[in-house]
């Protein structure tokens, strides 16, 4: 790696971008070259400040309402469709002529038709963490206790952004992550240690948005931990005391 | 399917990521007003082709019909209008007046965000989508319709134009304040 090699591929480093030899190469250098080290310190300061102070903007309310109610009259029949396509209301329109009982209907609706929450998959998580433990190398596909080297690992494997900290602190060691599955559907694996003990934290993405509080149970005799919140169900696996995987639990929960 | 499975499934799916689609929308437009017609816009025709959905991100295939919708707003708005005067106002004498006025500590804050508003399309959408967003190189390059390395170079240019917008602001900054 020289020093215009590495100045084409630091953006892609530093977003975690690049296969691990290539970013292994990177590290080497930067770690032997003031220069390039400097680069490295100012572009990931940059991104640092455009993440802090860039605003992230979230839809306003009243483009929500208006958004729901206008796919609640497109879903309707053709004659409304026509309707619709020929004169479109403005947001603006729809939001005054909102009414509020037949929202409030139509989201009392919408909860009813929700997929009912897919806990519990205490025993589909439970059967996933014994095959990943029994068939050894398979536990781990991504080995590192750095979480920067874990979490972006993810990227583009699943749909979704699974939490990952450092938790040695508290005795919890990071060992890597995998792609795995919890009742078909697709799941990142989380590993970490404690003490002699594995514990698999699975999380995958839900239909169902609704939080879930931390819940201890235990199944075959391993503790069970489930929880959900931001769209994302967690169940964390072990053979671990329940107190200390519930302690896990609310340290991974913890924002 | 019916249509009345498919609401619900189409607000599970795609309406979830409606506050990154307003995101993209604001950055994209730069008007408030702008970017909830885009988004409303891109909700209805994401729901029309909603059945058509495939491949693993439905937020990558939510935020490219939000960009089309934009893109078609932009346009709409350059035919009746000038062509998006915004840009060369932001670092003219005037900007830097009014900057001054700006408490210190706020100054980085600002830059930044005029530094992104400023920075020419191509080069902004791939910063957002990857700085705020935190989507892929994968899922950019699916949503801007342009090859992984493009993306990456597009990112790479796209941080050095607003590098050098940052110092330039903290130089003219300082300049004023000595």
């Amino acid at each position: 790696m020289n020093c215009a090699r590495l100045q084409q591929v630091l953006d892609a480093h530093i977003d975690g971008e690049l296969d691990r030899a290539t970013s292994g190469e990177i590290r080497a250098h930067l770690a032997g070259c003031a220069a390039c080290a400097a680069l490295h310190a100012n572009r990931s300061a940059l991104r640092d400040a455009v993440r802090a102070h860039a605003p992230r903007h979230a839809a306003p309310a009243a483009l929500t309402t208006a958004i729901h109610r206008s796919l609640a009259r497109a879903g309707k029949p053709p004659r409304a469709r026509e309707i619709m396509a020929g004169h479109r209301p403005s947001w603006l329109h729809a939001a005054v002529f909102a009414c509020v009982a037949a929202l409030a209907g139509l989201m009392a609706g919408y909860w009813l038709a929700q997929p009912r929450p897919d806990h519990p998959l205490r025993e589909p998580a439970v059967a996933a963490h014994v095959t990943a433990l029994a068939s050894g190398k398979q536990l781990i596909q991504i080995a590192s206790t750095d979480r920067h080297t874990v979490k972006p690992w993810f990227q583009g494997k699943v749909d979704f952004a699974p939490p990952v900290k450092d938790l040695a602190g508290e005795g919890f060691v990071l060992s890597g992550g995998r792609l795995d599955q919890v009742a078909d559907k697709p799941a990142a694996a989380i590993v970490y240690q404690i003490r002699q003990h594995t514990i698999n934290l699975f999380v995958w993405r839900s239909t169902d948005r609704t939080p879930d509080a931390i819940t201890a149970t235990s199944e075959r005799g391993f503790s069970v931990v489930t929880w959900a919140a931001d769209g994302l169900r967690f169940a964390a696996v072990s053979d671990v005391d329940g107190r200390d995987l519930t302690r896990f639990a609310r340290l991974m929960a913890a924002t | 399917m019916s249509d009345n499975g498919k609401l619900p499934r189409f607000e599970a799916v795609v309406l979830v990521h409606l506050d990154a689609a307003y995101n993209l929308a604001r950055w994209l437009t730069r008007d408030p007003a702008g970017a909830e017609d885009a988004v409303q816009d891109a909700c209805l025709r994401a729901f029309r082709f909603f059945d058509q959905l495939q491949g693993p991100s439905a937020k990558a295939w939510f935020m490219a019909v939000v960009r089309h919708a934009c893109y078609d707003w932009l346009q709409k708005r350059r035919a009746g209008a000038g062509d998006e005067p915004f840009d060369e106002t932001l670092h003219t004498a005037g900007a830097a007046e009014s900057l001054e006025a700006t408490a210190v500590r706020e100054s980085d804050a600002r830059w930044v965000r005029e530094g992104i508003a400023a920075l020419p399309r191509e080069y902004r959408e791939v910063l957002v989508l990857r700085d705020l967003e935190e989507l892929s190189y994968k899922e950019i390059s699916a949503i801007v319709e342009v090859p992984i390395g493009t993306v990456m170079s597009r990112l790479s240019r796209g941080r050095d134009l607003l590098q050098q917008r940052l110092t330039q602001a903290r130089q003219m900054h300082e300049r004023k304040r000595t």
